[in-house]
């Protein structure tokens, strides 16, 4: 039958025929974890941004690569495909949903430009989420035709260390493997954080997990949680037309911890230039969003329908008859008890690192105490020399694709393409997609007061107004931009009570102008587009942008984008910081 | 050779009858070929796949099944390697069915699910989808990608059949 096959193609068919593989069948059984006879050059588990980008630019660098990815169903059951959190249950879904709420933005706008459209215009949430997920399934065939065409081997197993160089991969049908390689890099990243300690939290609530996986609308929903995950979220459910409420323990977008201090409260010392002297805290810390930043965040969600409850915590999720969701909890403030009925309970609550069934001590691979989270020093690397971890699942780095998508291919690059260059985490940008998204890129203001001193600190600031947000009435209250300026003094200054010196102080910053640029040590923009919008910015600060440079580069008309050329009112001077006109 | 040949057109004669009822053995792509050269078109919205979607169109299942089916086939086979995800696939896919209804089994028609035949689909170079791949005793001789109008279909299907 063979011999008759291959008659019939002719020799040399392009196209041979060959056994496919046998469904959660084995392939590349280890050889044995013996240096130099191992099955790969380099085994990545994580198939998602972090992974992905490692496996591709080694397997670019001509060594053997395999990669193993597994997605263990959600509580709820939600499962999906390789490419990791961003692809399947991030980024990707949540920008999509983003945009379908703004587009109702645009059809409640568009009469006012003329447009005849019927109010209001219902939505319908199976399409959309149709859409969305047919788009994620087809970045999951692109990743793994990538990996074929870069010659990656793929397995779809769930990994656990036997030994520091080989893993057992274990199927969905129960059929093992082991795989060994001479380095290994751990890029499980995380998943959403159940409040395990509330009663009926498990049963009856979904994760970010779900959300985005539902074939059906979420109806009525409670938010729980602070974080960007959960303004997000609330943000797009909101905006196309769902009964939101956020419950919060404290202060929206969580991550930052220290309160603002007052100008009355911060001893103005005698120093003389510290130009170039400057004690600089490195560590691969996240900036925290500016308090400031996160109130207007959710002040425009405030005004835009979606509820707030603050100071709140849940205590229990009960299923009632009819199927919707009873929810009690405790109000902080009053010392009351509250309860509200849902369709449906979304926990935003955190997210844990994917690190508990990949036997890290039989590899002997240290997490943080605290958080689990694989520890790792400069180079990636763990406390196993040859085992390296990137993207989610780390300690103290952002969770973000962009960064465990450069540090991947930094990392092969100095494993084997020679190099030596280090992921830089300093001024890593990002945006927050509330309904008015908030882009950032180096220090909260808080954070830039706390290193530099609040005297070493200028924060240039302006409200303005979109002109789009003209012609239909749009509320632009929450459009503000600030920049935090490094300010380098050219003599010393002697202690002043602060409410006097206020007009002298912004006289004599207005010198100071003169001296060694005052560098931008963040920017924060709230406002649409706000990704676009810091992301050309960004490259300015990475380059060391000034605020003279800043002043000095000309702005275009008309976009929001300029208010951050033009900002000239610092928050020192206590001048109206509102923009007007052109 | 010729004995195997001999003992499909046997077959072939003998099962032939059992197409009008639908379900069937997997077939060998010569014995799809009946007298009548009927034409039927599925319904697009069909959401349950049986083996056979019509006289000329069927699903592949796996591996196995797409080498015999169409890589021993002796009729010139077009392969529709498609995705439920996706849009222009559910366009193209009706659409090319019949026009190769319309070639009376001089052609038949081989559609494969990329999600249900990854390995199938990857070792065949599938990238983006719809691809549609002419082939003729096991080669592929032609292929294109995306949608295509009727007209540019019959004109692929008549260079194959040749």
């Amino acid at each position: 039958m063979a011999a008759m096959a291959a008659g019939l193609r002719g020799l040399g068919g392009r196209f041979r025929w060959r056994m496919p593989a046998v469904a959660g069948g084995v392939r590349g059984a280890a050889q044995g974890a013996v240096a130099g006879q191992r099955d790969y050059d380099l085994l990545v588990i994580g198939g998602g941004s972090g992974g992905l980008a490692c496996a591709k630019e080694a397997a670019q660098l001509g060594r053997k690569v395999a990669v193993v990815d597994y997605v263990e169903p959600s509580p709820r059951g939600t499962r999906w495909g390789l490419g990791g959190t961003c692809v399947n249950v991030g980024c990707i879904p949540k920008k999509l949903m983003h945009q379908a709420a703004l587009l109702g933005g645009l059809i409640r706008d568009a009469p006012h430009y003329g447009w005849e459209v019927a109010q209001p215009v219902p939505h319908d949430w199976r399409k959309m989420a149709e859409a969305v997920q047919n788009h994620v399934k087809s970045l999951n065939w692109g990743h793994r035709v990538q990996l074929h065409d870069r010659k990656v081997k793929y397995f779809n197993v769930k990994a656990g260390f036997v030994d520091k160089h080989t893993v057992r991969g274990v199927a969905k049908g129960g059929k093992e493997i082991l795989l060994s390689a001479d380095h290994i890099v751990i890029a499980t990243g995380g998943r959403p954080r159940y409040p395990a300690h509330i009663e009926g939290a498990l049963e009856y609530g979904i994760t970010s997990d779900d959300i985005f996986w539902l074939k059906e609308s979420p109806g009525k929903t409670l938010v729980v949680g602070a974080s960007y995950v959960a303004l997000e979220c609330a943000g797009f459910l909101t905006g196309i037309g769902l009964d939101v409420t956020v419950m919060m323990r404290s202060i929206p977008l969580r991550g930052f911890d220290q309160l603002f201090k007052e100008k009355s409260l911060v001893k103005i010392e005698v120093w003389s230039c510290h130009c170039g002297d400057i004690k600089h805290s490195m560590a691969a810390t996240k900036e925290a969003p500016c308090r400031q930043m996160s109130s207007l965040v959710t002040e425009h969600m405030a005004s835009h329908g979606t509820r707030f409850l603050r100071g709140c915590t849940p205590s229990q999720v009960r299923r009632l008859l009819d199927g919707q969701l009873q929810v009690t909890w405790e109000d902080h403030t009053t010392g009351k008890e509250g309860t509200g009925t849902f369709n449906t309970v979304l926990w935003a609550v955190g997210r844990v690192p994917d690190t508990r069934s990949l036997n890290l001590e039989k590899a002997g691979v240290d997490t943080s105490p605290n958080t689990q989270k694989i520890l790792v020093d400069s180079r990636e690397a763990t406390s196993v020399p040859h085992i390296y971890a990137i993207g989610d699942v780390v300690e103290g780095r952002p969770e973000l694709t962009p960064t465990a998508v450069m540090a991947g291919r930094l990392l092969a690059q100095r494993l084997f393409g020679g190099s030596s260059d280090l992921m830089d985490y300093d001024k890593v940008p990002t945006t927050v997609f509330t309904p008015l998204e908030y882009g950032c890129v180096g220090l909260s203001e808080e954070e830039a007061v706390a290193r530099h001193g609040q005297e070493h600190v200028e924060v240039y600031h302006a409200h303005y107004k979109p002109l789009e947000f003209t012609v239909p009435g749009r509320d632009a209250s929450q459009c503000y931009v600030k920049a935090g300026c490094r300010v380098d003094a050219a003599w010393t200054l002697l202690t002043q009570s602060p409410p006097g010196l206020a007009a002298e102080m912004f006289g004599f910053q207005m010198v100071c102008l003169r001296e060694p640029p005052q560098p931008v040590l963040g920017l924060h923009f709230l406002g649409p587009n706000a990704g676009e919008v810091t992301q050309g910015f960004a490259l300015g600060i990475k380059c060391g942008a000034s605020y003279v440079q800043v002043m000095q580069t000309v702005g275009i008309h008309p976009t929001c984008s300029e208010e951050v050329v033009k900002l000239r009112i610092s928050k020192r001077s206590g001048l109206d910081p509102t923009v007007t006109g052109c | 050779m010729a004995q195997r040949l001999l003992l499909r057109r046997f077959l072939a004669s003998v099962v032939s009858r059992k197409f009008s009822q639908g379900w069937g053995p997997p077939l060998t792509s010569q014995a799809l070929q009946t007298p009548r050269g009927l034409t039927v078109t599925p319904n697009p919205a069909r959401t349950i796949y049986t083996t056979r979607i019509s006289l000329t169109t069927f699903n592949i299942q796996d591996g196995p099944d797409f080498q015999d089916r169409v890589v021993n086939s002796e009729t010139p086979v077009v392969v529709d390697f498609h995705a439920q995800w996706c849009g222009p696939c559910k366009i193209l896919g009706p659409r090319l069915e019949k026009m190769v209804a319309k070639q009376h089994g001089k052609v038949v028609m081989a559609k494969v699910d990329i999600d249900d035949n990854t390995d199938l689909a990857i070792e065949y170079e599938v990238s983006a989808v719809p691809t549609v791949l002419a082939m003729k005793n096991g080669d592929v001789v032609d292929k294109f990608v995306g949608i295509k109008d009727e007209d540019q279909l019959e004109a692929f299907l008549k260079k194959l059949i040749g």
